[in-house]
């Protein structure tokens, strides 16, 4: 069977405009195109083809740099909006927590003395500071993570 | 300072102030970069008409994933492929487009929908300046986006193979064919303009 003897060549010109040729690639291009003029009229068109497309001039609406701008500043704002409101949520729970630890050491710590103070049992007192402190700081913090769906939903319905 | 190390060092101020969501930066690079995106997306979808939203949507993206960007590689590469991504998903959602959509099915099994006809003038006729662009502008329409795409990316672009497989998320091999394939095309129909000269 015969093939074209300048197909391989027309392959190498390919790769060579793609830029994926090797320089050995280069090489024996550079000597088939010194006595071939029909491979030389490949590479050319080629060549013309990527001139071509150089040739292309597309209008840009003037106004677009402005709506482009416009939109970045406005999501921006939202992008900081949303982030304080995540640090604020977040520090909001750290507080509930600490508060949470902390109220739960005094309920160990001095719920006998204070009922010794008192006159009344240690655990009516243990009890009534539970509820009055480490049970508001619980739901306070996991309340904290749940509000931006809360308040997603509320717009929703708005 | 070498071209690679103010390459690299543009790259690393454009990271810094993305992950500083640095709008003065953003307003540089939408100036430097506009008329490319722009290119690029006519490319890509072979219309005008939903350019400009694209745009848009690929800006504010970048301002939102900015701190993907790690300032590694250039910021091009980048950029054409968040304009990719968006402009393949709004091709999907679009209702049109699940009527008459065929998948792509190439060597490299991406799927892909392809874009439909569109009845505005073709971006290519309109924006032709040179003879030989006007004899490529009727092709460039028909010619398939996938091999559009990369055409303009290799060769507008100067992006490197490699480059241009990281936007398009091929292989290197699958871009130079499609390179070769399209470069095929685009010679063949040029030629036969010529000759009916």
């Amino acid at each position: 069977m015969k093939t074209d003897p300048h197909a391989t060549i027309r392959d190498l010109i390919d790769k060579t405009l793609a830029g994926g040729a090797s320089p050995e690639d280069d090489q024996s291009l550079q000597e088939h195109l010194a006595a071939c003029a029909q491979c030389q009229e490949y590479l050319s068109a080629g060549n013309r083809v990527i001139a071509g497309l150089g040739g292309f001039s597309f209008d840009v609406d003037p106004g677009l740099e402005g709506k482009v701008l416009r939109s970045l500043r406005v999501r921006a704002q939202q992008l900081e909006t949303a982030q304080s409101n995540r640090r604020r949520i977040m520090w909001g729970c750290v507080a509930a927590l600490v508060l949470m630890i902390t109220g739960s050491w005094v309920v160990l710590e001095f719920g006998n003395l204070i009922a010794a103070e008192l006159n009344l049992p240690p655990m009516q007192v243990q009890r009534l500071l539970l509820a009055l402190w480490v049970l508001p700081s619980l739901c306070l913090s996991l309340l904290f993570p749940a509000l931006p769906l809360l308040s997603r939903r509320e717009e929703r319905f708005l | 300072m070498t071209s690679v190390g103010r390459v690299s060092s543009d790259s690393q101020q454009i990271a810094r102030g993305l992950r500083e969501r640095d709008i003065a930066l953003l307003h540089a690079l939408v100036e430097q970069y506009q008329y490319r995106l722009v290119r690029y997306l006519i490319y890509l979808l072979g219309r005008r008409d939903e350019v400009d939203d694209l745009v848009q949507e690929t800006w504010v993206r970048v301002l939102e994933r900015g701190r993907s960007y790690d300032g590694r590689s250039r910021f091009e590469p980048w950029l054409f492929a968040i304009a990719r991504n968006l402009t393949i998903d709004h091709m999907r959602r679009r209702k049109t487009w699940s009527l008459d959509t065929a998948l792509d099915t190439d060597d490299d099994e991406e799927q892909v929908p392809r874009s439909p006809a569109s009845l505005d003038p073709s971006p290519f006729v309109l924006a032709a300046r040179t003879e030989d662009a006007q004899r490529l502008a009727q092709s460039m329409q028909t010619l398939d986006f996938i091999y559009r795409e990369v055409l303009v990316l290799r060769f507008q672009e100067d992006l490197s193979l490699q480059e241009v497989a990281t936007v398009i998320g091929a292989p290197v091999s699958t871009v130079a064919s499609r390179i070769y394939r399209g470069l095929q095309t685009l010679r063949a129909l040029l030629d036969g303009a010529k000759h009916e000269n």
